[in-house]
C-alpha cells in the first residue's frame, strides 16, 4: 500500500481536534484553561451565532481552497463518527464485502431543505431547528450528557481508591446537572449518529447536517479536489468502495463535491494511479471528473454528479417558502408565553432572555464547566426555543459565585458574552423576592439569616424586627440574582426567597465603601 | 486509647469541669494543675505566629496535646471565597504555624478542611489557606460533599439530637478549633462555637431549627477539640459572615486559646465590643451553650493569662 501522507495528516489532526474537544467537554474540574475553547470558537454554528465575520471567512476560504475539510478535521461529530466507522471496520479493505461502501445518490431535497429551514428560523431568531441539527452542538450534548458522567462517576471511582491509600488528591463529585431532557436528546443524536455512520459512514453530514450541506455549496467549487484520472481509471471500484460519502462514482468516473468529505481515504486504494487529490483548474485536460461528455444533459455542469437538478431545487423551494408563512406565528406564540410567571434566569453575560434564546444552541459546554453546576438544561416549561437550553437553578449550597466568569468566558456562541469580574459583580440577571409569610423568623419567631449571610453584595439585610429579632429585607437595586439567598433558605419545600429573572438584564448599585476605620491595636485592651 | 492517655485526658476534662462555679471548692484542691496551665491565654501586639507560639508556651506547650504519633485535624473558618485581609476566613499565617506546631510535636498526619459555604476551591485558594497549609506540611482536604460525612449521635442536643459529621474528625486523634473574630447576620456572632457548623453537613435544619440552640447543642459532641484558638489577628466588624468591603475589620492582633469554649467565645466579645458594640446576651448560642455546661460565661472565675507583647 502506498504511503498516504495526505490522509496521515488528516487523521492526525483531526485525532488532536476530537480529543481536546472531548475533554474540554468533560472538564467538570476545569483544569483546561479557557483559551481551549478557541477550537470551539471555530466552529461554524458558533462562529455564525457569536458574528465572527473573519472566522466565517476563514471557514469559506477553507472549503474554496481544500473542499470540506472542516467536516474532516475541525467538527468534533463528524471525526467522532469517523471513529465510529473506523471501529466498526466499515469501509476498510481487508473486509468482508458487506462492510465495503458502494456510490450512493444524495438526499438532496432533504438536506438542502433542512438548511433552509434551519436559516429561516435563525433569521427570526428561533434557533430550535438549528440546535437539534447542528453537528458541534449535538456533539458538546453528546459528550456532556453521556461522556461527562462517565468521566465523573469514574473520578470518583479513583476518589474511593486514592482514599484508601490515605490519597486526597482526589475529590467525590455529585452529578447535577444531567436532566431527563438533556440526556434524551444526547442519547437520541447518539443513537441517530451511531447507527448512520455504521450503516453508512457520513451519510449524516450529507443529508441532515446543515454544516455540511452549507459547506457543500462552497466546496464545489473546490481549488484542490479529489479527481479521477479518465485515462488509467479502469473503473474497478477501489476507490468507490473506500469512500465513506458514498460520493465517488467509479462508472461515471465523478465525484459529487458537495459531499466529500476531503477525508482522503480514496487516495492509496487505486493501483493504476488514477486517482488524486489536484489542482482542479489547470489540469482538465487529464483529470476531471466532470466532463461534458459524461454528464447527463439534465445535470448542472458546475454542481457535479447529482448536484441540485432543476427539479429538486424547486421542491426544495417549494418546501423552504410553505414553511415560511408558519414561522412569524410561530415566534410570536413564544413571545406571548407570559414571561412573568415563567421567565428562565439566564447567566450573567447573555444580556437578555431574547439576546441568549437566539444565540444558545445549548451545546452545554457552560453546564460542564460551572463549577457551582447550577446552569441546568431546561425542559420544555419556557417554550419550545428555551428547549434544553440551561439556565440558572439555585438548589441546596449552590449559587452562582461572586466572582466566577467561567461561562462567560468559554461560551463560543456569544450567547454568554464575556465579562469582566467588575462587570459581573454587578450584573443583575434577577432579584430576590422575600416572602415574609413563609419565613421561619416569622414561623417560628427564631433567628436565622442565612439569606443575609450569604449574601456578597449586603442587598439581603436583617433588619429590626420583635423580641430583639431581626428578619431580611431585600434591598433590590443591590441584588445581583446570584441565588445566594434562595440556595441557603432552610425553608422548604418552597423557599422564603427566590430570585425572580430579568427578561433584560440590568445594572446593580454597587455596595458603598465606607472609609477604612483606623484602629490601633496598641491602643486596646483585652476588654474582658 | 492508652490507659496513660485516657488518665491524661480525664485529667484535662476535669480541669475544664472545674471552671464552674459550684465546683471551685475543687478547684483549691486541685491547685497544682491549675498553676500548671491557665484555662485561657489572650495574647495581644504581634504576628500572628508570635502570638500562636506565646500562647501555646502559656498553656502548656504543644506537646501537652498532641502526641507523638497522632493524627491531627485542624478546623480553621475557610467559609468564604475572600481574601485574608477580609477576615472572613481564618488567618492562613495562623493555620500554617499550628501545623508546624503540631508537626514538630510529632504528629503523624495533620490535616485541614472546613464545609464551605462559597465554592469550596475558591474558598481554599482565596483565603490563602491551602497554600499556606500545604507549605506547612498539611493535608487540605475537601468538605463539599455528603459522601464525606458520617452520622454522630448528640444525646445532649436540645433540638440538634444527631448529625453528620466530616469523617476525617472522627478518624483524628486530635483536633483544634481555630476559628476567626467576626460579626454574624445571623448567629450575630461567628467564633468558636459558631466554627462548628463547618464540622457538620446539614446546615439547613439548624437555620429551621433555632439556630442559636443547635449551635450549642452541636457543641456537645463528645470529641472536644483540645484547644479552641480564636483568630483575633484581624476581626470583622460589621455586615459579617462575608463583609463587604476591608473597612468591615479592624486590626486588633490577638488570639484567646482556652479549653472551655463558652469562656473563649465571651472573652473575645469583650475584645470585640472595643471596636463595635455587640450585646453578648443577643449572640444566644454562648448562653445556651453555659446551659448545656459547655464552658462558663463567668471569666472572673478562671485563670486568665493575659499577655500583651
Amino acid at each position: 500500500m502506498k504511503f498516504n501522507i495526505l490522509k496521515v495528516i488528516r487523521i492526525i489532526l483531526a485525532g488532536l481536534v476530537f480529543l481536546l474537544v472531548l475533554l474540554f467537554f468533560c472538564d467538570f474540574a476545569d483544569i483546561f484553561p479557557d483559551f481551549f475553547s478557541n477550537l470551539l470558537r471555530i466552529q461554524l454554528v458558533p462562529s455564525i451565532l457569536a458574528g465572527s465575520i473573519w472566522i466565517l471567512v476563514g471557514l469559506a476560504i477553507l472549503a474554496f481552497l481544500f473542499g470540506r475539510i472542516y467536516c474532516s478535521v475541525i467538527c468534533p461529530l463528524g471525526i467522532f463518527q469517523d471513529i465510529i466507522a473506523r471501529l466498526t471496520q466499515r469501509g476498510k479493505k481487508k473486509n468482508k464485502k458487506k462492510r465495503w461502501y458502494n456510490y450512493a445518490k444524495p438526499y438532496t431535497i432533504l438536506r438542502y431543505s433542512l438548511l433552509a429551514i434551519c436559516a429561516v428560523f435563525l433569521i427570526f431568531g428561533i434557533t430550535t431547528p438549528l440546535l437539534l441539527l447542528d453537528p458541534y452542538s449535538n456533539f458538546g450534548r453528546i459528550a456532556v450528557n453521556i461522556f461527562r458522567p462517565v468521566v465523573m462517576e469514574g473520578n470518583n471511582l479513583i476518589n474511593w481508591i486514592a482514599l484508601k491509600f490515605n490519597n486526597y488528591d482526589f475529590y467525590h463529585v455529585t452529578i447535577y446537572t444531567v436532566t431527563t431532557y438533556s440526556f434524551s436528546i444526547a442519547a437520541i443524536a447518539l443513537l441517530l449518529v451511531g447507527i448512520m455512520s455504521f450503516l453508512r459512514g457520513r451519510l449524516f453530514c450529507n443529508t441532515i447536517c446543515p454544516v455540511g450541506s452549507l459547506l457543500g455549496l462552497f466546496s464545489r467549487w473546490a481549488i484542490f479536489r479529489i479527481v479521477l484520472d479518465e485515462k488509467r481509471c479502469t473503473g474497478c471500484r477501489l476507490c468507490e468502495k473506500a469512500c465513506k460519502s458514498q460520493c465517488i462514482n467509479s462508472k461515471e468516473k465523478t465525484v459529487d463535491y458537495s459531499r466529500c468529505v476531503t477525508c482522503f481515504n480514496c487516495l492509496d486504494r487505486c493501483n493504476k494511479k488514477g486517482i488524486g487529490y489536484r489542482f482542479a483548474y489547470s489540469l482538465r485536460k487529464n483529470y476531471h471528473s466532470v466532463s461534458e461528455k459524461n454528464i447527463p444533459a439534465k445535470q448542472n455542469k458546475m454542481t457535479g454528479e447529482y448536484g441540485i437538478n432543476r427539479r429538486s431545487f424547486i421542491l426544495a423551494s417549494t418546501a423552504m417558502a410553505t414553511t415560511i408563512p408558519f414561522i412569524p406565528a410561530w415566534a410570536k406564540k413564544n413571545e406571548e408565553i407570559d414571561i412573568t410567571k415563567l421567565t428562565p434566569i439566564t447567566p450573567p453575560g447573555s444580556r437578555s432572555l431574547k439576546h441568549f434564546k437566539e444565540r444558545c444552541t445549548a451545546c452545554h459546554l457552560c453546564v460542564t464547566h460551572c463549577p457551582q453546576q447550577i446552569l441546568k438544561p431546561a425542559g420544555f416549561d419556557f417554550g419550545i426555543n428555551y428547549a434544553f437550553k440551561p439556565r440558572m437553578v439555585f438548589y441546596e449550597m449552590a449559587f452562582c459565585n461572586y466572582e466566577c466568569t467561567v461561562c462567560s468566558e468559554i461560551c463560543p456562541n456569544g450567547a454568554i458574552e464575556r465579562l469582566t469580574t467588575e462587570e459581573k459583580k454587578v450584573t443583575q440577571v434577577g432579584i430576590a423576592r422575600f416572602v415574609k409569610d413563609r419565613c421561619v423568623v416569622f414561623t417560628d419567631n427564631t433567628s436565622c439569616g442565612a439569606c443575609s449571610e450569604h449574601c456578597p453584595v449586603q442587598a439581603v439585610r436583617m433588619e429590626p424586627y420583635i423580641d430583639g429579632l431581626t428578619i431580611p429585607h431585600v434591598y433590590e437595586e443591590m441584588c445581583i440574582g446570584c441565588g445566594g439567598c434562595e440556595s441557603i433558605c432552610p425553608v422548604r419545600p418552597i423557599k422564603a426567597i427566590n430570585v425572580l429573572a430579568n427578561a433584560v438584564h440590568q445594572v446593580a448599585v454597587k455596595p458603598k465603601e465606607e472609609e477604612i476605620e483606623k484602629i490601633n491595636s496598641e491602643d486596646l485592651d483585652f476588654g474582658f | 486509647m492508652k490507659r496513660r492517655d485516657f488518665l491524661r485526658t480525664t485529667a484535662a476534662v476535669g480541669v475544664a469541669a472545674l471552671t464552674f462555679d459550684n465546683l471551685q471548692a475543687a478547684m483549691s484542691t486541685n491547685s497544682l494543675m491549675v498553676e500548671a496551665v491557665p484555662d485561657m491565654v489572650a495574647v495581644m501586639g504581634g504576628e500572628p505566629t508570635q502570638l500562636l507560639e506565646r500562647a501555646l508556651k502559656e498553656m502548656g506547650g504543644i506537646g501537652k496535646y498532641v502526641k507523638k504519633g497522632q493524627s491531627v485535624v485542624i478546623k480553621p473558618n475557610i467559609g468564604w471565597d475572600k481574601k485574608p485581609d477580609f477576615a472572613a476566613n481564618t488567618n492562613p499565617e495562623l493555620v500554617a504555624a499550628l501545623i508546624k506546631q503540631c508537626l514538630n510535636a510529632g504528629a503523624k498526619k495533620v490535616t485541614v478542611f472546613d464545609h464551605t459555604c462559597d465554592n469550596w476551591q475558591k474558598c481554599y485558594e482565596n483565603s490563602g489557606i491551602k497554600k499556606a497549609a500545604e507549605a506547612a506540611g498539611a493535608t487540605v482536604l475537601p468538605g463539599n460533599d455528603e459522601i464525606y460525612y458520617k452520622e454522630v449521635k448528640l444525646p445532649q442536643g436540645v433540638k440538634l439530637k444527631s448529625t453528620q459529621i466530616h469523617q476525617a474528625l472522627l478518624e483524628a486523634d486530635v483536633w483544634f478549633n481555630v476559628p476567626v473574630l467576626k460579626n454574624h447576620g445571623g448567629a450575630k456572632m461567628s467564633i468558636a462555637m459558631k466554627n462548628y457548623m463547618g464540622i457538620v453537613w446539614d446546615r439547613g435544619y439548624f437555620h429551621s431549627n433555632d439556630l442559636q440552640q443547635c449551635i450549642a447543642d452541636s457543641c456537645t459532641w463528645t470529641k472536644k477539640p483540645a484547644l479552641n484558638i480564636i483568630d483575633a489577628y484581624r476581626c470583622m466588624r460589621k455586615n459579617g459572615p462575608q463583609g463587604r468591603s476591608v473597612s468591615d475589620t479592624s486590626v486588633l492582633k490577638t488570639l484567646i486559646v482556652s479549653t472551655d469554649i463558652v469562656a473563649a467565645d465571651t472573652a473575645a466579645i469583650g475584645l470585640f465590643n472595643q471596636v463595635e458594640k455587640m450585646d453578648i446576651k443577643q449572640v444566644g448560642h454562648i448562653a445556651n451553650g453555659e446551659k448545656l455546661k459547655l464552658g462558663t460565661q463567668n471569666i472572673n472565675k478562671l485563670n486568665v493569662k493575659r499577655i500583651k507583647l
